[in-house]
């Protein structure tokens, strides 16, 4: 009897030990799914309506935030936050519809007046927001009632869908409230803001109630902040990272040789451009502007810094393949030497003496150093000024430069790239240009809603710009994300956006 | 002993004082301020946003009213809060310490271990094929730069050891396997040029002893040649080695900082460089403070070191 009981006694300890060993290894299996995000540095804050660096932008936009639309894969726009939208017949009145239950990461119910406070915000003085010109537009914020804001212009605004992609929503309390978005970001994404260990990583989790069910099917996204690109080329290979967005074209290439790993590329909105300060001699001279685009050589750029990867620039990118014009059509793109010189002999520039701004990025570097003997060619003396990243942003604000290398990031809308850089007083015309005829099509470019007759206005906009304007725009990269096969459904976009992970799918 | 013990003393607050100075100055002398930088590429802030936000950091006051404002709170372990992230600078420091300290702990303990045996090796078999090749690698190794080497182990390890993480840091106390798995390429990388460096220190040393009078005495006495090497002479080269020990360490808390970039580690290297980079100046101040403390007290350490194995000192 006792030794029955005992052996029962040893069953039923057997089998209390096998379940909880066979629970151990369970939870060890399906433990949680969290992607590894590598990229190069931390951001400096993550307030959607204040950042501006990419690697702000590519950890919150379209994962924490999301704006009333959304850019599409292929740069067009759909619903975002928003589930539909109405548009008067005179353009000057749009009406958005949000979803009923959707709720911000802090419980709060996503309601109009969250979105007026955060258009407000955006447009604000006091908030200074760098994307304030993409709703200037906008005279009008009604909230016609929980569901439903109402947006009115004076004029009509082509690009406004694809620019209020780019406005996040944030809670109403936010709208004066200039600094706790910058730490700890609330917004309606599929992916909420859990912790941010400085010099280590942010991690970003599964926001349960997002507004699709099922979705996202990611337990959680890690942003790790790794220095050195042979570390993340490492890490991607041994699994300690399954994604490295936005690589230089250097590791894409070594990235692509590895089995473990898919390189995925598509045409970058962004480019990489040499830009002019037009309030100092000689730059200030439209001729020594297109003199300095006959002396480059786009191609030998590309081939030289960028390692074969990517196309010539013209001021738009080929992605936006109805509005871009091809860069045959700009006479000043093709090299000569001769009459580069005739044209700064006109404008007095002969043997000027000009320094470069360079961005501290390996293909900046290396794109000044090719320009500086190009330009060597036209009897322009370049001297390369190498700043740390803190200063060159100071000096690049404070227009302190004769000329900068430096890359950008694109729009999906003429609209929205041009008339922030190039309209006199626009938020990043660093340049300090100022051309009557430029601004007279950029205002008329937003006020027409015929696709026909804007394309007209931008191509004109285009060509004037393509040689005379502030920037000579150099090249298109490819945007190159690695990705490892453990990761399934993740999709580059053209705007480096991190949208697709809101399917992404991780296994073992 | 006494008083030698308070004279160090004294020295190490003198030391921390100027250094602290220095750094605070020096982090001011670099072009780009932390305001501006902090504001980013945002073109349309104005002069008025900017001296407020300066006016809030105590940034606008002359630089000796900070500098009497920040040392009188660091006496009393307030070294302030972090520009960017508004924690208190104690806080971030501490979560970053522990990788640094493990890592220079554990290429301490491997680099310098290993060299006194290597040392007495090269001493003791001088000329032969052997010690030839030790020594060929021991230049070799000092003549590379620790975070080469770590790159390249990086690459070696990711080809030949796919699958294995090799990357950043996990704490000891939550997996202690993940934890020395994580440490065995930076520790390498550390702590080779350290055990180079070392052993050929000991070799000299040792040589030296070995033709000494008291060595001769010894082997004439008929003690044996391991009793000769290990007892006699190894105790007299020893002094040489834990000065240099100590300044060794002392280098590797600055090679830590590169190999952290490398291996992604958080500890203070990149919390420092970061700091740096975004001009976060009491983080800066107090992650160098803590560093050259560091250095310090390793000195310190050494120096009461020579009491346990230098009976000269002893004596005085």
């Amino acid at each position: 009897m006792t030794s029955i009981r005992y052996q029962r006694k040893s069953l039923k300890l057997a089998f209390m030990t096998m379940a909880t060993l066979a629970s151990v290894s369970l939870a060890g299996q399906i433990q949680a799914a969290t992607l590894e995000v590598a990229i190069d540095s931390s951001p400096a804050g993550l307030d959607p309506h204040l950042i501006t660096a990419f690697n702000s932008v590519v950890i919150v936009q379209s994962t924490v935030y999301e704006g009333l639309t959304a850019v599409q894969q292929d740069l067009s726009i759909g619903a975002g936050l928003a589930s539909s939208w109405t548009v008067s017949d005179d353009s000057l009145t749009y009406e958005f519809t949000l979803p009923v239950g959707a709720t911000f990461h802090d419980g709060s119910s996503v309601d109009a007046e969250d979105v007026a406070a955060s258009l407000r915000r955006v447009q604000s003085a006091d908030i200074a927001s760098p994307l304030a010109s993409r709703v200037s537009p906008i005279t009008g914020i009604t909230v016609v009632d929980a569901q439903t804001i109402r947006l009115s212009l004076d004029e009509p605004f082509a690009a406004i869908l694809s620019s209020l992609a780019g406005i996040a929503i944030v809670p109403s309390e936010m709208e004066t409230d200039k600094e706790g978005l910058q730490q700890t970001p609330v917004g309606t994404g599929p992916f909420m803001f859990d912790s941010w260990k400085p010099n280590s990583h942010i991690s970003l989790v599964k926001f349960n109630d997002y507004r699709v069910d099922g979705l996202p099917t990611l337990d959680g996204v890690n942003v790790n902040f790794v220095p050195e690109s042979a570390t993340r080329q490492v890490g991607i290979g041994g699994g300690d990272y399954h994604l490295l967005p936005g690589i230089d074209p250097a590791t894409a290439l070594q990235l692509a040789a590895n089995p473990m790993v898919t390189v995925q590329q598509t045409q970058n909105v962004s480019y990489t451009l040499l830009g002019m300060n037009t309030t100092r001699a000689p730059l200030d001279n439209a001729k020594t502007r297109q003199a300095i685009n006959m002396l480059l050589n786009r191609e030998e750029i590309i081939a030289g810094a960028l390692f074969g990867s990517g196309v010539p620039a013209g001021p738009l990118s080929p992605a936006l393949a109805t509005w871009a014009l091809d860069t045959s059509e700009f006479a000043c793109y093709e090299r000569d030497v001769e009459s580069a010189k005739a044209l700064l002999k006109e404008a007095g520039a002969e043997g000027a003496k000009i320094s470069i701004l360079v961005l501290p990025r390996q293909d900046a570097k290396d794109i000044a150093q090719v320009i500086q003997q190009q330009l060597a060619a036209g009897g322009i003396e370049v001297e390369l000024q190498n700043k740390e990243i803190g200063e060159f942003v100071q000096d690049w604000k404070g227009s302190n430069f004769d000329m900068f290398v430096s890359a950008n990031g694109g729009n999906p809308d003429p609209d929205g790239y041009f008339y922030r850089t190039f309209r006199s007083g626009g938020s990043t015309n660093v340049f300090k240009y100022s051309d009557s005829e430029i601004d007279g099509w950029l205002d008329e470019g937003r006020k027409l809603t015929d696709p026909a007759a804007r394309k007209v206005v931008y191509d004109q906009v285009q060509r004037k710009l393509a040689c005379e304007g502030p920037i000579a725009h150099l090249a298109y990269g490819n945007l190159s994300t690695a990705v490892s096969n453990k990761v399934g459904g993740f999709e580059i976009y053209s705007n480096g956006r991190l949208s697709s992970l809101l399917n992404a799918t991780l296994s073992d | 002993m006494k008083a030698y013990v308070l004279k160090r003393l004294i020295d190490l607050g003198i030391v921390l004082l100027g250094m602290s100075l220095l750094v605070f100055l020096m982090i001011r002398l670099i072009p780009g301020d932390a305001v501006a930088i902090m504001l980013g590429a945002n073109s349309e802030i104005t002069d008025a946003g900017l001296n407020e936000l300066r006016a809030r950091l105590g940034l606008d006051q002359p630089i000796l009213v900070q500098y009497w404002s920040w040392i009188t709170h660091a006496v009393v372990g307030d070294f302030g809060t972090s520009i960017w992230t508004g924690r208190p600078v104690a806080t971030e420091i501490a979560a970053n310490l522990w990788p640094t300290l493990e890592l220079t702990f554990l290429s301490v303990l491997v680099g310098g271990t290993l060299s006194i045996p290597l040392g007495c090796f090269m001493a003791s078999n001088r000329g032969s094929l052997s010690e030839v090749v030790t020594r060929l690698v021991t230049i070799t190794g000092l003549t590379i730069p620790s975070f080469w080497l770590g790159i390249v182990a990086l690459f070696i390890a990711a080809k030949y050891l796919p699958g294995v993480s090799l990357l950043g840091y996990v704490p000891f106390s939550e997996d202690p396997l993940g934890n020395l798995q994580r440490m065995i390429l930076p520790v390498i990388a550390l702590s080779l040029p350290m055990l180079a460096n070392l052993s050929r220190l000991v070799r000299s040393a040792m040589l030296d002893a070995l033709n000494q009078d008291y060595t001769r005495t010894a082997k004439a006495k008929g003690a044996s040649r391991r009793r000769v090497i290990y007892k006699h002479a190894l105790s007299n080269a020893l002094i040489p080695f834990v000065t240099s020990l100590g300044v060794s360490t002392g280098y590797l808390l600055g090679g830590a900082i590169v190999i952290e970039q490398v291996f992604a580690i958080p500890g203070l290297g990149r919390l420092v460089l970061g700091a740096i980079a975004e001009r976060n100046y009491p983080l800066v101040q107090a992650t160098i403070l803590v560093m050259a403390t560091g250095f310090v007290l390793i000195n310190f350490v050494v120096d009461m070191l020579y009491f346990a194995i230098d009976p000269r000192v002893r004596d005085e």
